[in-house]
């Protein structure tokens, strides 16, 4: 029987294999596809344990540490790679298959790595190949963003790299798990928070991700984000500042949201917003908690790429990204607008959907460990969560546009979305195939008990009639909205002006006073035998100079002054003569004699 | 349409609010898990405060598109 291999290897490989086939047309959607097949079917033969263990200089590199929570996770991110391979299958660039391709591989490698270098060194081919997933998009804004999504992603892979150098030095090479408080684990901590868009190390998430790619931000708003939370779920769990991080993200996240007119970045403010509900189960930290969290990230992986696929979808066909551009979509491109409020009821956690079971899950465990303010906080995100997406789905498909012209998707594009629609609903449905994959099997949550529905569904009812009793209030608005981010910019352009005004003019003069010094050395050095004679006339002249000042001036000192500035200039431009100071060889030989003789007397006195 | 959205609106508000009355949270912990409908209170006052919370912050923090250009 042959040994499954870490899903990560057959992305990888498949990756490399895109462009060396050279593959046209028709052969090469069948083989994206198939990658991803293979690789799920693979999945289902890894068994628990640890395998594709390699010594490499001293240490065990893991490939493949297999346990329920990697399963689970790895279930999950195959699935929506094949779905996210799926809608974008229409791309013909192969360079963005190969960016997608090695990104997703990277992220089943951070999942499946069981030590910390080889957990870093896919840390780091993910920064890598998912910045091109934005540069491919080939706009100014997209290579400006590119390159602050790289700067902040190397200073998080630094801060890991540091973080594990310092707990492998205090604590010796120990394999992925949960961490000690102490140095070495908060700069892993910063590493991981940046990844899972901790505030304020957010600002690279809503800046980068609306500059993606159409099909690129699909994959995007998948992996990197809930990688961060995966390794949190591994090293910090029940950490209370990690839960309380958990519950800022959440109110932070829907609060900007609801501010943004671009439909990509509140989708990406709302990933932080929905990460935040993740990382307080987690943080909270008990079994509940844990599993609430890792079931809110499946189910956030699947409606919010469904989110990402119909905002795509609409980019695509209409070339449109603002709301204030948009409306009167729902008659043109139906297939999307159904998507489009699946989604959102299942991300505002509507009876019915996925959301509803893996939100309530942390909520509850909140309140079941004590944190009342991160659980209002929490009821607090949900509320906004709903009247976000009632504003999205509002302003894009419903109201009224007499000026947009657009046509139903793609169907490679609408068949990703109805599959991806599906299994928002079928987990709603029947959330017992969710559970089963779970970290605590042993864990019994109900979700639909009358409370529950009846609670969701008044929520919904009373947010949803304060947003059209105040729908002018809650309309977009051309412009920006601040974050954290001017603070790192103003910061980055105070750099560059110190380096550009007050560092660079230093450069100027101290390059204007060495390359006057270096010309006169080079002068000097023409005619060496000379220095003596221009010192005196320089010391001359200087003189002369100074009692101009103090004394007067008569005719005869100037004159005097211009015979001693034209004798310098004179003995400067003299040219050396090896005749004119030439001695008798009887002379030089005299002074080495007299050299050995002195050099001889002081040996022969010392001895 | 909008007419019959809003008649489905009351009609819901008229079924779901007194229905907070007849459910009991399972595993009531606060204070509040124990007032009834009390999610309908928690709908309106969430988004009063979010609405409040966003024209504050886009009152000293919204700017022109072309504002990092």
């Amino acid at each position: 029987m042959i040994k499954p291999v870490p899903p990560a290897f057959i992305f990888i490989l498949g990756a490399m294999l895109i462009p060396l086939l050279r593959l046209r047309g028709n052969l090469k959607q069948p083989y994206l596809i198939l990658v991803s097949v293979t690789a799920f079917i693979d999945l289902l033969y890894l068994e628990p344990g640890t395998s594709w263990v390699y010594r490499f200089l001293g240490y065990d590199l893991v490939f493949a540490q297999v346990d329920r929570l990697s399963l689970a996770i790895g279930y999950i991110f195959v699935i929506i790679g094949f779905l996210a391979i799926l809608y974008s299958l229409h791309v013909k660039e192969d360079g963005q298959h190969v960016a997608a391709f090695l990104y997703v591989g990277g992220s089943l490698g951070v999942v499946f790595a069981g030590d910390y270098f080889s957990l870093f060194a896919f840390w780091e081919i993910m920064a890598v190949t998912s910045v091109f997933l934005i540069w491919y998009r080939r706009e100014k804004e997209s290579l400006d963003a590119g390159f602050r999504y790289v700067f902040m992603h190397i200073f998080g892979g630094c801060s890991l790299l540091t973080g594990i150098i310092i707990h492998i030095v205090s604590q010796g090479f120990t394999a992925v798990g949960p961490l000690e408080s102490d140095l070495g684990s908060l700069f892993i901590l910063i590493g991981f928070g940046l990844n899972a868009a901790f505030i304020p190390l957010h600002t690279w998430l809503p800046d980068s991700y609306p500059q993606g790619t159409v099909t690129g931000s699909v994959f995007l708003s998948v992996y990197t984000t809930k990688t961060g939370v995966y390794v949190l779920a591994r090293c910090f769990s029940g950490a209370d500042v990690v839960a309380y991080m958990g519950g800022i993200m959440a109110v932070y996240g829907v609060l900007y949201a609801l501010l943004q007119n671009d439909t990509r970045k509140l989708l990406s403010y709302h990933i932080i917003s929905q990460v935040g509900y993740m990382v307080a189960g987690i943080g909270v930290g008990t079994a509940l908690g844990v599993n609430g969290g890792i079931a809110h990230l499946v189910n956030n992986i699947l409606y919010k790429s469904l989110l990402f696929m119909c905002m795509g979808s609409v980019i695509y066909m209409t070339g449109k990204r603002k709301l204030t551009e948009l409306g009167g979509l729902a008659k043109l491109m139906p297939v999307t607008c159904i998507a489009c409020i699946i989604a959102s009821l299942s991300i505002s956690g509507g009876p019915g959907f996925n959301g509803f079971v893996s939100k309530g899950m942390v909520i509850s465990s909140a309140a079941g460990v004590g944190k009342p303010i991160l659980e209002l906080m929490l009821i607090l995100a949900s509320v906004g969560t709903f009247l976000s997406f009632t504003k999205l789905c509002y302003f894009t498909f419903f109201v009224h546009n007499e000026g947009i012209r657009a046509k139903e998707a793609p169907f490679n594009m609408q068949l990703a979305m109805i599959l991806t629609a599906f299994l928002c609903v079928f987990i709603g449905v029947y959330p017992r195939v969710l559970f089963s994959v779970l970290p605590y099997h042993r864990v019994y949550y109900h979700p639909y008990t009358p409370s529950h529905v009846v609670g969701v569904l008044q929520l919904f009812l009373l947010a949803g009639w304060v947003f059209m009793a105040a729908k002018a209030a809650f309309s977009p608005h051309a412009g920006i909205v601040l974050d954290f981010d001017y603070f790192y910019r103003m910061t980055c352009r105070g750099i560059v002006w110190l380096c550009m005004v007050p560092l660079n003019g230093f450069r100027v003069k101290a390059q204007a006073f060495l390359s006057r010094e270096v010309t006169s050395i080079a002068s000097l050095s023409r005619n060496p035998i000379s220095i003596p004679a221009i010192t005196k006339q320089y010391v001359h002249l200087m003189t002369a100079q100074i009692l101009k000042y103090n004394a007067e001036i008569s005719q005869n000192r100037k004159r005097e002054l211009e015979h001693i500035r034209s004798r310098l200039r004179e003995i400067k431009g003299m040219a050396y003569n090896e005749n004119t100071y030439r001695g008798p060889m009887g002379l030089g030989i005299l002074l080495a004699l007299i050299f050995l003789f002195f050099y001889g007397l002081i040996y022969f006195l010392a001895s | 349409m909008v007419r019959y959205l809003k008649r489905l609106f009351v009609i819901l508000v008229i079924v779901f609010i007194p229905a907070g009355f007849f459910t009991e949270h399972e595993h009531a912990v606060y204070l509040w898990h124990r007032i009834p409908s009390v999610d309908a209170i928690f709908g309106v006052l969430g988004a009063l405060l979010l609405l409040v919370a966003t024209k504050i912050v886009s009152s000293f923090a919204s700017r022109r598109e072309d504002f990092y250009d």
